[in-house]
């Protein structure tokens, strides 16, 4: 044993095995070093974005010790506190998102509603989505789905089509109502009608009826109140509807049913609590703040090329939410069907099968096509092909949808392929056929991984570029899209116009705040989509 | 659920109702799948159609020797400084995105601990989701001014006086605004996941049993990663290779917003000047055109034909990792 560790112990003193250990630690310290030099670099990057749009040296000492006591300290009390008991995190977690979800949810609705007339909006939401809900709640009452499958989609094809047929004598009767009605009808309702269903499966129909209807009373209660003040009704209504209603709800239910975690509905209240605080404090007493660029004028107004300090991107904002959302609409479905064909119902063998193992390497091609041929390809379709204007909504959504289906299609694979073959077995064993086994058993438990994948798909379809400007989108609109066939433009492409200007507060004011701008979108999304996969973890 | 009785014809007309939707559905789901299919029918048709038109217009032969590139001004269209200002981003960047990537990778499969693999993973993979908009917009904003701080420079490498050896100055020309180098940096950074994730999955495939008998035999960690492991991956980190250069070939915004619009064939001998001058890639020209106000005629056919020419660079660069890929599964699975 004492001769074994006087070799080992001569070795070690060896310069070979000297060497040889510092050999290793160099190469690992090289290793980490290279896997942080990207992160690292990326963050610098970002840091030197954010001081030139957020400009905090103009802030005085007294602005940074007022906000770290009304904002920074309280959060923080909060945050420790909450840290070591999990009833009042998860709690909070829950108010987080049900108030930050509803105000952002509240604010897309709006512009987007306000961006294609409210009223085009009633049109289309009633006679498409009228019908399919009463037939899937007529379904679902009669405990039949055999011929609900069928007739939700096509109800909803023929109330668009009957909607945009009659339009031209449908719009005019509407538009005899005020905007902030039409609000309600598309907002309040079914927000009411959500809530009540979730208030009646918890407790008694009675109960969900009434829920219902207080929040359908509440709604005109908040547009009467600004209709008495003299103010237009129609955003506070829809905030009351997005915002106030579901964060009242959630508060309400977990204020009765969780009294342990009832605490941690405080914490969204008291961030935006003491944010407030600090502002009237700040305007009260004079404090020197930051020199922003990212102000509400940005986010409201439209581009001014002369001003910076008046110019904003809210047409580009509401045009790049309109064109992802419309993209998902038609992308989304088409993706997941493809993903369903090629992992349910396409056969090994036969002709069949190599034109499935065809279809997989083409999707696996069509990811590692640059972004720029898209373009290309949205250009020949539907300016040569189908004759559309340039750069409206419709095309640019078609461009993105074509660039991001191959996403799709692999999340949504991979997502229904770990679904475990045992349960597809349970149910076909139990005489149920292809699509019941596929809609009862298999989607289900896909869903969060289909989601999480298509939630990604579409914050990358927000920060594309290059395709937009080869179907030659415009770089600045100073209105919103105002329908599908309208001209729109895009975050991203503003960036792209503005980055080599000339003056300074727009080079490094203006776009860097937008450039944020368009990050805090992208992280809203990829947010949404890590919330949505923990939640539905946790479920299992 | 009534409880009247049904006539006897409504389970077996149901059952036919039923057996006719699920052959719908099947079939609504193969048109979904079929779709994928159209959209590359589609770009090879969109490309085709008027690349040909270009290409009987301008002979190939020029087109792919031609060493001025001047669509909208003179009307020449050699596409030879295109290639040469791609190939110079993609060389510079796959300089910094291939070593850094590798060496992530190889920190990843081999020395990291869960929880850090846990934190870093996701932290590349970010490198990668950030829009290229705002990395052209960080290279021309804020990497060119710093570098700018920088040059000129000149090193001397051989100082002279010394006997028998010539005397050799290592001279960067000052940057210009617009120029290869920014461009490369955010190119090579926001490739490094491509290169990181792909090859760190062909190093975790590499079984335990190379890497406990290269131990048994007295390796070193580090004998063991260099020695064994990366040579055991070499068809999985070369196929991640081949996928990074071709998302760097692709690479539109950055290059377009960073590197001008000086088309340029390369200068020799000094190379490294290359990297400071303002040049032009194939997918910055299709930007070019397509923001030119007259859309028509011959030049917008040029968009096609360079968007062939890029489709047919990265689909045989796609074709050639996946062959090398296959190869590695076929190795150890």
């Amino acid at each position: 044993m004492a001769a074994g560790e006087d070799a080992v112990g001569r070795l070690r003193r060896g310069s070979g095995l000297r060497f040889e250990q510092l050999k290793g630690r160099v190469f690992e310290a090289l290793l980490i070093g290279a896997t942080l030099v990207g992160i690292v670099s990326l963050l610098v990057l970002f840091g030197y974005i954010v001081f030139d749009a957020v400009g905090p040296l103009a802030a005085s000492p007294r602005w940074y010790l007022l906000y770290f006591g009304t904002l920074v300290t309280p959060t923080a009390a909060f945050t420790l506190y909450a840290r070591r008991r999990p009833a009042v995190r998860a709690a909070n977690a829950r108010a987080f998102a049900a108030v930050f979800g509803g105000v952002v949810l509240s604010l897309a609705v709006y512009a987007v509603s306000d961006a294609l007339s409210p009223y085009d909006v009633f049109i289309y939401l009633v006679f498409g989505g009228g019908p399919s809900v009463s037939i899937a709640v007529y379904a679902r009452k009669m405990n039949d789905n055999t011929f609900a499958g069928p007739a939700v989609p096509v109800s909803m094809v023929i109330g668009v089509a009957v909607a945009a047929g009659f339009y031209d004598v449908l719009r005019p009767i509407i538009g005899t109502v005020p905007r902030w009605i039409t609000y309600i009808a598309i907002t309040t309702v079914p927000v009411a009608a959500i809530t009540g269903w979730f208030a009646a499966r918890e407790w008694t129909t009675r109960r969900g009826l009434l829920t219902a209807g207080v929040v359908v009373a509440g709604g005109f209660a908040v547009a009467g109140g600004a209709l008495v003040s003299g103010i237009d009704p129609s955003f506070w209504v829809v905030l009351f509807s997005g915002t106030v209603v579901p964060v009242a709800f959630v508060v309400g239910s977990t204020a009765a049913t969780n009294p342990e975690g009832r605490i941690g509905m405080l914490g969204p209240f008291v961030v935006i609590g003491g944010g407030l605080l600090g502002a009237v404090v700040e305007r009260q007493f004079g404090i020197a703040g930051l020199d922003s660029y990212l102000t509400p004028t940005l986010l409201l107004n439209s581009w001014d090329g002369l001003n910076a300090a008046n110019a904003g991107v809210y047409p580009q904002i509401v045009g790049s939410i309109i064109i992802v959302a419309f993209m998902g609409i038609m992308a989304i479905p088409v993706g997941i069907g493809a993903a369903v064909y090629l992992e349910e119902y396409a056969p090994a063998t036969g002709w069949r099968g190599r034109l499935a193992s065809l279809l997989e390497i083409n999707i696996a091609n069509l990811a590692g096509v640059p972004s720029v041929v898209y373009g290309l390809l949205g250009l020949a379709l539907f300016r040569n092909t189908l004759g559309f204007g340039t750069g409206i909504v419709v095309a640019a959504s078609g461009t993105l949808g074509f660039l991001i289906l191959p996403i799709v299609v692999v999340s949504a694979q991979e997502a229904i392929r770990s679904v475990p073959d045992s349960r597809r077995r349970a149910s076909y064993g139990m005489g149920a056929s292809r699509w019941q086994t596929l809609r009862e058993v298999v989607l289900p438990e896909a869903v969060p991984g289909v989601l999480t994948g298509t939630i990604l798909a579409l914050g990358r379809a927000i920060g594309e570029t290059a395709p937009l400007v080869i179907i030659a989108v415009a770089t600045t609109t100073y209105s919103a899209p105002s329908g599908l066939f309208s001209s729109a433009t895009a975050l991203p492409l503003q960036i792209f116009a503005s980055a080599g200007n000339a003056k300074p507060e727009f080079r490094t004011g203006v776009v860097a705040a937008t450039a944020i701008v368009l990050l805090a979108l992208m992280i809203l999304m990829n947010a949404i989509a890590i919330v949505v996969r923990n939640r539905y973890q946790k479920d299992d | 659920m009534s409880n009247e009785p049904r006539p006897e014809t409504e389970p077996l007309r149901r059952r036919g109702f039923v057996i006719r939707k699920e052959r719908l559905y099947g079939r609504l789901i193969a048109v979904c799948a079929v779709l994928t299919i159209m959209v590359t029918v589609g770009i090879v048709l969109a490309l085709l159609g008027r690349a040909l038109t270009f290409w009987t217009a301008v002979s190939p032969v020029s087109f792919l020797t031609g060493t001025q590139w001047s669509p909208i001004i003179s009307g020449t269209y050699g596409v030879l400084p295109l290639v040469s200002g791609t190939l110079l981003v993609t060389i510079a960047s796959a300089a910094i995105a291939l070593p850094v990537g590798l060496a992530a990778a190889i920190y990843l499969s081999e020395y990291a601990s869960d929880r850090a693999r846990s934190v870093l993973k996701p932290a590349l993979e970010i490198l990668a989701g950030v829009p290229t908009v705002i990395y052209g917009y960080m290279a021309l904003v804020y990497i060119t001014p710093l570098f700018q701080g920088v040059l000129p420079l000149s090193v001397p490498v051989i100082p002279s006086g010394l006997p028998g050896v010539p005397e050799f100055i290592l001279t960067v020309p000052s940057l210009r605004t617009f120029n290869v180098l920014s461009a490369s940096i955010v190119v090579g950074i926001m490739i490094i996941p491509m290169v990181s994730s792909i090859s760190e999955d062909a190093l975790s495939a590499v079984p335990d049993s190379l890497r406990e008998a290269g131990y048994g035999l007295g390796s070193t960690k580090f004998d063991v990663s260099t020695g064994i492991v990366v040579p055991a991956a070499t068809s999985g980190i070369v196929a991640s290779y081949v996928l990074a250069i071709s998302r760097a070939i692709g690479e539109t915004m950055a290059v377009t917003m960073a590197m001008g619009m000086s088309p340029q064939l390369p200068y020799f001998p000094n190379v490294l000047r290359n990297l400071v001058e303002s040049s032009q890639t194939m997918t910055a020209a299709m930007v070019q055109i397509a923001q030119a106000d007259s859309l028509g005629g011959v030049t917008y056919e040029a968009m096609f034909a360079l968007g062939m020419t890029l489709f047919v660079i990265t689909l045989a660069m796609n074709a050639v990792a996946e062959l090398v890929r296959r190869h590695f599964r076929e190795a150890y699975e």
